[in-house]
């Protein structure tokens, strides 16, 4: 293991309302509260043992720190939150791993619950993030509203389109990943996709924003996800076989990152070039000392299919170019070679903003996972296409 | 100069650009006069976009204005055949390109022209469309050679 890091947190349980739409009429904070019974339910913990908290998206979709923890009664000496955007799960996390290794708390509770129903469709006006759009330098998503780049699938499409040109790659074989992860979604109760999707069902599906089509967008939801982690040495009070955390890296920013595309596609302002990932050699793999093929099962936020394909080349699993290729025949299905966000993910499960995969990941390595249990599963990544990752293990490193 | 034509969608740019501050008044005088400039680097002469106050290349922070010829190479393009944005709806379906600018920074634009069926590697010109509420944007239309 690399001497640079030893991290001794551990998930100690979780709690996940069923993905759903428009049904959930209570406010946030008892939405939320549902959520957090649950985690703590799982763990075995009393809700007066919980000081840190990290909320993921706060108010007017979900619920802000402050407020959070008056109105769930939760005392806390360490307290954070992050934007508005999925790609702060792994974040999160890893935050509250750091507060825990440096004894800023001893339970860390972090959540994420907002409700996506309540407004307009992401990327109109009507949507609260829809502010953010006019940052100076471009929306999250590179959104750039006087030339209709608009939405978050904008980006993506952008860099979809390229992509799909420079490797050679035909743009119907993006179907398999929506075709993989609705056939997990399907084993999985709390999914809010609920009927089979074939391949002509995909191909028949719209163009959103061309060559992006509906099936391959994730599913706006309404969701209350809750996550307790603490230290190893106190894995011995819980109720469940604790999660170890064996690795992490952060995201990657900067001119040369385009947030919902690959590096060296050159969209925006990010260099063209002959992108070579730096796949094994990543520290989340150097760290733990383990490679891509040591991986039983890989999760990744999944806004869009070509998020996933992105996600495989830039950890290692197959070359870049290769994994549209790659991805078909159920290779990322259940049962394949490497199955991938098990619990159908963005796509079908339910868009949580990378929650619902967290949750995934402790199931599958608790052996919980039910029809969907991958055998025998000892090691999990959770990783994104934006660069962070954290490598998860029944054991610790 | 470049073209400028009148933004064929519905009013109100404003609500849909950052608001204008000192360091994008000269960016967006000159658009208006039928300019679009970029800034230079004092340091390394390289043509940056967006604006912002350290060069991405090097991190000087000297830098002047210089025009664009408003030449480019489409890097990529989507279409959207439903819009986000009422200002847009009348458009769909629309195609917005990412372009490579001669200068070498890219640009998003929406591709003007309503007849031509995009494609990477396409050449394309910058033209500058004034919206009714008086702001002005750049946009793309195919490259047309000079008899």
């Amino acid at each position: 293991m690399d001497a640079r890091f030893s991290s001794s947190v551990v998930i100690a349980g979780v709690g996940a309302l069923d993905f759903t739409r428009g049904v959930l009429d209570a406010s946030i904070a008892t939405i939320a509260n549902s959520s957090v019974a649950l985690a703590l339910e799982d763990c075995g913990l009393q809700r007066s043992q919980l000081d840190g908290l990290i909320v993921h998206i706060g108010s007017p979709r979900g619920l802000d720190y402050d407020e959070f923890a008056t109105l769930l009664a939760i005392k806390t000496r360490f307290s954070s939150q992050t934007w508005a955007h999925g790609r702060f799960c792994g974040t999160v996390i890893q935050h509250a791993a750091m507060a825990l290794d440096h004894g800023l708390a001893d339970y860390v509770l972090c959540v994420a619950t907002f409700l996506n129903s309540r407004f307009d469709r992401h990327g109109t006006t009507g949507f609260p993030g829809f502010a953010e759009n006019l940052r100076e330098g471009g929306g999250p998503h590179a959104e750039t509203l006087y030339a209709g780049l608009a939405a978050p699938i904008g980006g993506t499409a952008m860099a979809t389109q390229r992509y799909l040109n420079k490797y050679g790659i035909e743009r119907e074989k993006l179907g398999a990943v929506a075709i993989a992860q609705r056939r997990s979604a399907l084993l999985n109760p709390a999914a809010v996709m609920k009927k089979p999707m074939t391949m002509a069902d995909y191909t028949a599906s719209p163009f959103i924003v061309e060559p992006l089509r509906r099936f391959d967008c994730s599913i706006s939801t309404d969701a209350s996800v809750a996550v307790i982690l603490t230290r190893a040495d106190r894995a011995k009070d819980l109720k469940k076989p604790p999660v170890y955390l064996r690795s992490y890296q952060g995201i990657a920013a900067g001119p040369n990152e385009f947030v919902f595309g690959q590096r060296g596609l050159g969209i925006n302002q990010a260099e063209e070039y002959d992108y070579r990932p730096a796949g094994a050699a990543e520290s989340v793999f150097q760290i733990a000392g383990v490679t891509p093929d040591d991986v039983d099962t890989l999760h990744c936020y999944d806004g869009f299919t070509p998020h996933v394909l992105w996600t495989l080349e830039r950890f290692g699993f197959v070359g870049v170019g290769e994994a549209a290729d790659w991805a078909q025949n159920g290779r990322i299905e259940l049962g394949g070679e490497l199955p991938v966000n098990t619990s159908g993910g963005h796509l079908s499960e339910g868009h949580s903003n990378g929650w619902g995969h967290t949750v995934e990941i402790v199931r599958q390595l608790r052996g919980e996972a039910g029809p969907r249990q991958i055998g025998d599963c000892q090691l999990a990544l959770w990783a994104t296409t934006f660069g962070d990752a954290i490598l998860y293990g029944k054991e610790r490193n | 100069m470049l073209p400028i034509r009148e933004f064929p969608g519905r009013a109100g740019l404003s609500a849909l650009v950052v608001p204008p501050s000192s360091s994008t008044e000269f960016y967006l005088d000159q658009l208006k006069a039928g300019v679009l400039v970029l800034q230079h680097c004092g340091n390394c002469g390289r043509r940056r976009y967006p604006i912002a106050p350290v060069c991405p290349y090097c991190g000087g922070s000297s830098f002047d204005w210089a025009p664009c010829a408003g030449t480019g190479v489409v890097v990529s393009w989507v279409r959207y055949p439903r819009s986000y944005l009422r200002e847009f709806e009348s458009l769909v379906p629309y195609v917005v390109l990412c372009v490579e600018l001669s200068e070498g920074p890219r640009m998003f634009g929406r591709l003007a022209d309503r007849d031509v069926e995009p494609r990477i590697g396409m050449k394309v010109q910058t033209i500058i469309e004034r919206w009714a509420d008086g702001g002005h944007a750049p946009a793309f239309v195919c490259f047309v050679e000079d008899a």
